[in-house]
């Protein structure tokens, strides 16, 4: 209605202007002049103005000229006695242009034809076309004589609030400041309100002080010297760790490290330095320090065959050494394994842990109670701890057993009991901590718990005792070859005291008391002399394996350098030959193995003991000659320590030996103490970051990451999807990749499940489809000469099925193709999958599993190595090892027991071509092979680009809805909330396998350029059934390509698959 | 001389001095031809690691041959020990280019651009294990062919014991360690000064 209504309007401006001479207009004419171009509105600025418009107030509607006519009216008001209140209803549709030249062209009439000229400019700007046409109409000859002042005032009050309103009311959504233009800022105006122009300081006032509360309440009570006063400071501490908890070494970090809240805890992410390829470097050549102390230590304390008895249900001998293996159960060396829930492997993985068995004391005859350590990650944790409690039957919390008789008590419930009421003390003590005199003790270890909750359980039948020790450890990991020199140079052996004196005397009771010992005192010198041999030793990797020396440490602070100094290994260290010899065969004997860390009361004394760091450096001050070495004598603290050899990468031919490094267990409270010292040595910190990247290096699946089958890994997978989708969305869609376009499925997660389904229902597919030639089969396989043939005829039958699918695609509509696909593909899927089921031994009942079985790893492993024909070696080692040929009649009863099962694979980039997180890994074709044995140097294919049927969908509906809106008003339909974000596959997946013009065979979970292999490298899962079909089918000296593809590129990329081992 | 030292020390289980720092280029040459002759296909397996891979000759430890059968253990190789490395050390291996390799020795012979000072070191050891000696003794002539008589090689050998890992497979066996010889070089690359 507005714009048609003032067009002619400002047109008949413009003209009048031409005509006229500016300085007959006088000001007003000059200002309209500069006003006009305004009024010319293009589509935008219309847009605009209705912007502007959108907050005035209702009463007040320009369009009809009532503001016109409203402000000649208080011009008149003020200069004559004319109103022309009334008159803009009756104006209409004139002939102005008539009026336009009497009025410039006639000066002789000042007083009555300039009014209505001022009235006309007024008109303009006010945008009213009416009381233009009014002014001119009826305004020079129909003056009303008089007005009523109270009416006419109340009108104009009403008006005049509305205005106020307006200009009060802040429209935009920026603070005021913000609104000022360019000119008029100053610098500082955000936070000082005297820069501002006085009118707008009022409101910038309110905006402050909102701001102000918005902002988190500090508590102004105290001023930055008594919040940083050390009581409170520790106050402050101990409330900020109270939801996730602080390791001891938090402080440091929190200086250096990004943290994020994980699991409970405060870690650090990674260093704020950039120390990518630094940190890469150290684990190589130096040596990288990780605070480990989050990981969790659960105790088994019973009688041998009972634990091997309860665990032996937990875990499988297929998937390598269990608990009982001979050298660990002996306590020399730490072993590794998967947990299981009880009696459900293959399914139902709990989680990875590492275990140490403490060494046995002495006499062997008698039945000892035996302590095994089991290390988790805290993520796995509850799901294994309960199992635990369910297989060793502990039922009872501690308050149970402590109602049952003293006999079943065993020493170390009692002690823990002693503990918990301790801690119930310490708690009160926080609490009360203004009133309290004694300084509040810093939160360590098991202060970090509820105190209330049980950690120790017992069982009444088989005598077991499971507790909880989380944070009653440290543990720090040192990799690469530099941590030997920096081990030997940071800790020293404690002394032994020679003089017998009164154990009552000396703080460190145990300590004396040990040495009355002639035993513990020569193992303490055996691992003396042992530890002592580390420094010539070049690596850690030329250790066994999982090797765990113990030792008794003197205070590491003590021997603190000036200045921090890189340590390096010496020659003098390397000489002693025969002995390193004995060390690197045979390791550290089972002796050396003790340490007096399993023993809790020594622990808790070394904890309790231990010399502040402000009475430490008391004492450095009182030091006769200043820097000199201190020397504490018999007030040094011995602290135990465990050392736990990690192996490196010890699969694959690659990089043997990478990232071997040493694990230091320490008493709690201890943490700092060895920190520093770690540090001044030369050590880098790392982050979890730098763990991530040390495992992908390794070839190690990570924890949580890797493990899809475990409650842990679905949940990390779910968060991971979760905010990869939420950045996903941030982006405006034209600033992001269409996925669908790309052809990828599920870009933030992977698809397991669907993924081992499909390949299912593939094979059995296409097994019915060949029911005549998989009777042919028999006779086949037996020749191997006609194998090749074989292969390539039902290569060529799934090429043409294939065809037949996309043919049968590409003309139906996409919706329906969805709608009629997907959900066949699952009832088929379903259907299979019980059908297989129901004569399974494996029993896989609809959840995916990953294979582990060392036998069949080990079987996949040398079918995926190329077989060239040169190279006889590999033939004759596979014969040797009786290794069955890779045939499809091998392949059936691999495929029956495990027939939806994922195997965790590393691929090499065989060029170009940089892995990501998700990166689908797919089966070349044949024609690529041939390519890519023709030119070397092929990059890979290309996938054509898809068609996103849901964007044109979504058009239509969007057309739809504004229609509709149109038509009905405002009302909102959800339907296009249902849809789903635009470039991401909207409702449930279709047969993920066959969607792209390669077969998919499964993804990868970590992947980056590596700088270990100085080319990309990636790991992931493949599905079992989709690897043998591809090994199969493949020729025997290009067995293993694969294709890759990140989910934002079209580009395959070439890559060999090679399963370690 | 302390080349000599060095090797008697570290790798020295069973050293077999068939040179000593008056033995020059033609001892290479020799040596080099005698290489080429056995070829490298005869030398190991197919696994090309250079540290690790030689024929089994030396004698078993802690575990006869019967008892090594590959259901019940798995093998793993162990890195062979070595000395903390100096800056003018270069291990050769068969995995880098060897254009790569020789670049690095002249570029620490001639000192040019990195912060080691403008003369670079008077002397280089090259170290080639297994079936990297081959290629040791290569990029020892190329330096000494390149450099039109100011570089002179001296060549010694010894023998260096890898310890396998024998990782048992059942619980009830305990992990054995065999050990094997085998043969490396080091070559000293020096510069002479001429008179």
């Amino acid at each position: 209605m507005r714009s048609p209504s003032y067009l002619p309007c400002t047109l008949l401006g413009r003209r009048r202007l031409e005509g006229v001479e500016p300085a007959a207009l006088g000001p007003e004419g000059l200002w309209l002049c500069r006003g006009t171009p305004a009024l010319e509105m293009s589509n935008a600025r219309e847009k605009k103005h209705a912007k502007k418009m959108r907050n005035q107030p209702t009463n007040v509607t320009l369009s009809s000229g009532f503001g016109a006519v409203d402000e000649r009216g208080v011009k008149h008001h003020n200069g004559n006695e004319k109103s022309f209140q009334y008159q803009k209803q009756e104006s209409h549709s004139g002939a102005p242009q008539h009026q336009q030249p009497k009025s410039t062209h006639v000066p002789s009439e000042p007083c009555m034809n300039e009014q209505p000229c001022k009235s006309q400019c007024r008109g303009e700007k006010g945008k009213g076309q009416a009381g233009w046409r009014g002014g001119h109409q009826g305004a020079a000859r129909e003056i009303p004589k008089y007005i009523t002042a109270s009416t006419f005032a109340q009108a104009r009050a009403a008006e005049v609030n509305a205005m106020l309103k307006a200009v009060t009311q802040k429209s935009s959504n920026s603070l005021v400041f913000q609104t000022l233009p360019r000119h008029m800022r100053r610098r500082a105006m955000s936070h000082n309100v005297k820069r501002l122009p006085r009118r707008l300081r009022e409101i910038a006032q309110k905006e402050a002080e909102k701001t102000e509360h918005q902002k988190k309440e500090h508590s102004k009570n105290k001023c930055r010297k008594a919040r940083r006063c050390h009581l409170n400071l520790l106050l402050e501490f101990n409330r900020r760790q109270k939801k996730n908890v602080w390791l001891e070494t938090h402080i440091w970090h929190a200086k250096r490290f990004h943290m994020v809240k994980k699991w409970g805890y405060c870690l650090g992410e990674s260093p704020t330095v950039k120390s990518y390829r630094a940190s890469y470097r150290a684990m190589t050549k130096h040596c990288l320090l990780q605070d480990l102390s989050y990981y969790c230590c659960l105790e088994l304390n019973g009688k041998e065959e009972e634990i091997l008895k309860a665990l032996a249900r937990m875990c499988s001998i297929d998937t390598g050494l269990t608990f009982a293996a001979v050298h660990c159960l002996s306590g020399k060396r730490q072993g590794s394994l998967v947990l299981y829930r009880a009696d459900k492997y293959p399914e139902e993985m709990l989680g990875p842990i590492t275990f140490i068995w403490k060494p046995e004391g002495g006499t062997s005859t008698t039945p000892v109670n035996r302590k095994l350590w089991l290390w988790t990650h805290p993520t796995l944790k509850q799901d294994i701890l309960t199992e635990l409690k369910l297989v060793c039957q502990c039922v009872q919390p501690p308050e149970a057993a402590a109602s049952i008789p003293e006999v079943v008590l065993t020493p170390h419930e009692e002690k823990s009991h002693i503990k918990q009421t301790e801690n119930c003390k310490k708690r009160k003590r926080e609490s009360d901590g203004e009133k309290n005199t004694n300084p509040v003790k810093k939160i360590v270890g098991d202060g970090t718990r509820n105190p209330f909750q049980p950690y120790s359980w017992t069982s009444s039948t088989t005598g077991i005792v499971v507790s909880d020790f989380t944070m009653e450890m440290n543990r720090y990991r040192l990799i690469g070859p530099l941590s030997h020199s920096i081990l030997t140079e940071a800790l020293k052996t404690a002394s032994v005291y020679t003089e017998v004196e009164d154990a009552e005397t000396v703080p460190h009771s145990w300590w004396v008391e040990a040495c009355k010992n002639p035993d513990s005192v020569s193992v303490h010198h055996r691992q003396e002399a042992f530890f002592e041999l580390l420094g010539g030793i070049a690596s850690p990797a030329e250790f066994p394996a999982g090797t765990v020396l113990g030792l008794t440490v003197g205070d590491p602070r003590v021997n603190l350098p000036q200045k921090k100094a890189k340590a390096l290994p010496s020659l003098e260290k390397c000489q002693d030959n025969e002995k390193v010899r004995q060390l690197r065969l045979e390791g550290v004997p089972v002796e050396c193995a003790h340490s007096f860390i399993w023993n809790q009361d020594i622990c808790k004394s070394v904890t309790e003991n231990k010399i502040s760091e402000k009475e430490l450096n008391q004492m450095r001050s009182e030091l006769m000659v200043p820097g000199s070495q201190l020397n504490l004598g018999h007030r040094e603290s011995k602290i135990p320590i465990l050392l736990i050899q990690q192996p490196g990468k010890v699969t694959g031919e690659d990089r043997l030996g990478w990232g071997s490094g040493w694990d230091v267990l320490l008493p709690k409270g201890w943490g700092m103490a060895f920190w520093i010292p770690f540090i001044y040595r030369g050590a880098r910190v790392g982050g979890l970051k730098e763990a991530l990247i040390h495992s992908r290096y390794k070839g190690a699946p990570s924890i949580p990451d890797d493990f899809p089958d475990c409650p842990a890994g679905i949940l990390f997978a779910r968060e991971q999807e979760n905010n990869l989708l939420e950045k996903y969305k941030r982006h405006p869609p034209a600033k992001r990749p269409n996925y669908v376009k790309h052809g990828t499925l599920s870009p933030f997660r992977c698809p397991w499940g669907q993924l081992t389904r499909d390949w299912e229902s593939r094979i059995t597919t296409r097994a019915e489809s060949l029911v005549s030639p998989s009777c042919s089969w028999a006779n086949v396989k037996s020749d191997p000469g006609r194998e090749d043939l074989c292969v390539v005829e039902d290569e060529q039958e799934s090429k043409l099925s294939c065809e037949a699918e996309t043919l049968k695609d590409k003309p139906g509509e996409p919706e329906e193709m969805m709608d009629t696909d997907s959900p066949g593909a699952a009832v088929a899927g379903d259907t299979t999958g019980e059908g297989v089921c129901g004569n399974d031994s494996g029993g896989t009942k609809g959840t995916f599993c990953v294979l582990r079985s060392r036998k069949l790893l080990k079987l996949l492993a040398a079918w995926c190595h190329p077989v060239a024909r040169r190279n006889r070696v590999a033939i004759q080692a596979s014969r040797m090892y009786q290794q069955q040929e890779l045939t499809r009649a091998t392949c059936l009863p691999i495929l029956r027991d495990y027939p939806r099962s994922l195997v965790w694979v590393s691929l090499s980039l065989l060029k170009k071509g940089n892995p990501e997180l998700h990166t689908m890994i797919c089966i070349p074709s044949k024609d690529d092979i041939l390519l890519l044995n023709e030119d070397r140097l092929y990059g890979g294919p290309q996938e054509s680009r898809h068609s996103d049927p849901f964007k044109a969908k979504a058009r239509k509906q969007k057309e739809k809805k504004t229609e509709k809106e149109q038509k009905q008003g405002g009302q909102h339909c959800a339907i296009v909330c249902a849809e789903g974000t635009p470039g991401l596959w909207p409702g449930s997946l279709p047969d993920i396998t066959g969607h792209c013009s390669r077969t998919l065979l499964g993804f990868v979970t970590q992947g980056d350029f590596s700088l270990a292999a100085g080319c990309g490298e990636a790991l992931g899962f493949v599905s079992l059934t989709g690897l043998l079909e591809m090994l199969l089918s493949q020729p025997a000296d290009k067995r293993g390509l694969v294709l890759l593809r990140t989910p934002a590129s079209l580009q395959y990329r070439f890559a060999r698959i090679i399963i370690d081992i | 001389m302390r080349v000599v030292t060095r090797a008697s020390g570290a790798w020295r289980s069973f050293h077999s001095w068939c040179g000593c720092s008056s033995v020059g280029a033609s001892f290479l040459e020799l040596l080099l031809a005698r290489e080429e002759r056995a070829g490298p296909g005869t030398r190991g397996g197919r696994r090309s690691l250079p540290k690790a891979d030689m024929a089994e000759n030396g004698e078993t430890w802690g575990a006869s041959e019967a008892e090594l059968d590959p259901v019940e253990y798995t093998l793993r190789k162990r890195l062979p020990h070595r000395l903390p490395r100096r800056p003018n050390d270069i291990y050769v291996n068969m995995k880098t280019d060897f254009k790569a390799q020789l670049a690095r020795c002249q570029k620490l012979l001639e000192g040019g651009g990195g912060g080691r000072g403008q003369g670079g070191c008077p002397e280089i050891y090259i170290h080639g294990l297994g079936l990297a000696i081959n290629r040791a003794i290569n990029i020892a002539l190329q330096l000494q062919a390149s450099s039109f008589g100011a570089l002179q090689v001296a060549a010694n050998t010894s023998t260096v014991e890898l310890v396998d890992e024998l990782e048992p497979e059942t619980n009830t066996r305990e992990p054995l360690t065999r050990t094997r010889n085998n043969s490396a070089i080091h070559i000293r690359v020096f510069r002479v000064t001429p008179k």
